[in-house]
């Protein structure tokens, strides 16, 4: 199995606040890996590290056997890196479909010239891309909404919206940022089965951060635990699950019998 | 009279419209009002008269000479000036700070180099074309067609292409756009080059219609007024709202007195802005995310 992904001792310091600190992933092709810990943790800054929004004072970053440590955040997009986001971040004022065929801008090698002359050449990367934005809407259940404002439709579909985006860029790791919020247990649970789809349909490795411990016991083969910038466990799920110090994070001390 | 009036205003508004869809394309992608934007097309209309006056170039030539340098100054201002405070993650007021003071340096520096007389377009003839009742001279005519073409091209371009879309997805969201690998860089410059180039074109045209001078591109604030009116960030909008007031311009010109034109013009904007401060076509304020 190959490693798509691998991160040493990366750090990030907010004026005092050490929001990463000496953070190590090794993350092989297929796998589904969760970052889990309270709020404020580090896991969403440790998502907008690997996507180049922020830049590390120490560490690297490899994927694909590249260091992609402080390259703009467009180009480490397009070697292949999806992400969704905690607080839903569409084009709220674009269609559905034109949120999936914004990612998928990429494929397109035509010109404007060649976009105002209409050509052949034109026509047919043009077509072929709305087909699979719409292939993609229909992957997650929106094909009938493809016309809709991506503001009007439903938290849920939104949420799923950004899936179809992220799915766009052709990613080969695909980053998920609490894609169960405010979703009931069963919910979570069609979550869980649609996760494991399209990891298998597009041969997704994936990191996913999630609070809700039955999402990442579902799904993850591997999962780290973070508390304070700081990686305190990792493991299966099951084992994470009964680390004193995991416990302790999210409890309190009192609760570690 | 009134057809007649109704034609000057649209050839007016038509040319505070090439400036205004410059002011609503900056403000979407980056939120802020570049008060700049005047001075480039004073720089257009500038470059266009010495190429003709002192380096003897055709009159289409300068024209093209004009505008190329007005699109490359409005480039430069973007990269030396509002990049680098975008990159800081400096407070938007700062770009309008740095804007405001751009729009000095130019005019100062234009009076230094090219004095502050007023300079006047040779060689253009004033033929006046008859379309039923109408008589449009030759000048109003040309920056009719010419600024009408433009705005089309533009308006298709942003609607109805994938650059477009890019520009929309950015103004939209620029952070979301970056990661779905959209080089968010490469369209604000594309749009400050663009934005810069029908800068340019109006100040030329404002030139040709009366003349070139260091502080002509106060005009601007027209236009300014014109996208607020549409709804600022809105392309068509600023369209519309350049042709509501070059329309009502020369009404109240012709039926008033041109001493009430600015008068009527700057009401307006009062109004808009207390009565329907999203304007016309106006952007939503998005709520947080």
């Amino acid at each position: 199995m190959n490693e798509i992904l691998k991160i040493e001792k990366l750090s990030k310091y907010f004026g005092g606040v050490k929001a990463v600190h000496n953070f190590n992933l090794s993350l092989q092709e297929g796998k589904i890996h969760g970052l889990i810990g309270p709020n404020g943790a580090g896991k969403t800054t440790i998502f907008n590290l690997i996507t180049g929004i922020y830049k590390p004072m120490d560490g690297n970053i490899i994927f694909c056997n590249q260091d992609i440590t402080g390259k703009k955040p467009y180009s480490i997009a397009r070697l292949g890196i999806g992400r969704t986001f905690q607080n839903i971040k569409l084009f709220a004022n674009l269609t559905a479909l034109q949120n999936v065929i914004i990612a998928g801008n990429q494929d397109i090698t035509y010109n404007l010239l060649e976009s105002f002359l209409r050509t052949v050449k034109f026509r047919k990367e043009e077509k072929s891309l709305r087909e699979k934005a719409m292939m993609l809407l229909e992957t997650v259940g929106l094909a009938d909404m493809a016309d809709k404002m991506a503001s009007n439709l439903p938290y849920g579909h939104q949420r799923k919206l950004e899936i179809a985006r992220a799915l766009a860029l052709n990613p080969r790791l695909l980053l998920l940022d609490e894609p169960a919020a405010g979703m009931n247990t069963e919910e979570s649970k069609e979550l869980v089965t649609f996760i494991y789809d399209i990891k298998e349909r597009f041969n997704l490795t994936i990191l996913i951060i999630e609070h809700h411990m039955d999402v990442i016991s579902n799904l993850c083969d591997e999962c780290t635990v973070l508390n304070f910038g700081e990686t305190i466990c990792r493991g299966c799920p099951s084992t994470v699950k009964r680390d004193r110090l995991v416990i302790e994070a999210y409890l309190g001390e009192e609760y570690v019998c | 009279m009134f057809i007649q009036q109704l034609a000057n205003g649209i050839s007016v508004g038509g040319i505070y419209a090439l400036m205004a869809t410059g002011y609503a394309l900056i403000y979407s992608l980056l939120g802020f009002s570049n008060w700049a934007h005047g001075e480039v097309a004073m720089i257009g209309a500038y470059i266009a008269i010495i190429s003709v006056l002192n380096a003897k170039f055709p009159l289409p030539i300068a024209i093209i000479i004009g505008i190329i340098i007005a699109g490359v100054f409005s480039f430069i201002n973007e990269k030396i000036a509002y990049k680098r405070i975008r990159d800081n993650k400096s407070p938007t007021m700062f770009l309008m700070i740095a804007a405001m003071g751009l729009s000095t340096t130019y005019q100062n520096a234009a009076t230094n180099i090219f004095g502050a007389k007023f300079k006047i377009f040779p060689g253009l003839f004033a033929v006046a074309f008859h379309i039923g009742k109408i008589t449009i001279g030759s000048l109003d005519l040309i920056s009719l067609i010419v600024s009408l073409v433009s705005l089309v091209v533009l308006d298709i371009t942003i609607n109805h292409t994938k650059v477009g879309l890019g520009i929309r997805s950015v103004a939209s969201n620029s952070y979301t756009a970056s990661l779905m690998g959209i080089n968010v860089d490469r369209y604000i410059s594309l749009v400050f080059l663009v934005a810069g180039m029908y800068a340019g074109c109006a100040g030329i045209l404002l030139g040709m219609k009366y003349t070139v001078y260091p502080t002509m591109g106060n005009v601007a604030l027209k236009a300014f007024i014109s996208s607020v009116l549409g709804g600022l960030g809105s392309v068509r909008g600023a369209i519309i709202g350049a042709l509501v007031i070059g329309i009502m311009e020369t009404m109240v010109t012709a039926y008033l007195s041109s001493g009430l034109r600015d008068l009527f013009t700057f009401m307006l904007l009062v109004i808009i802005l207390l009565v329907k401060p999203s304007g016309l076509m106006g952007v939503h304020v998005e709520e947080k995310a």
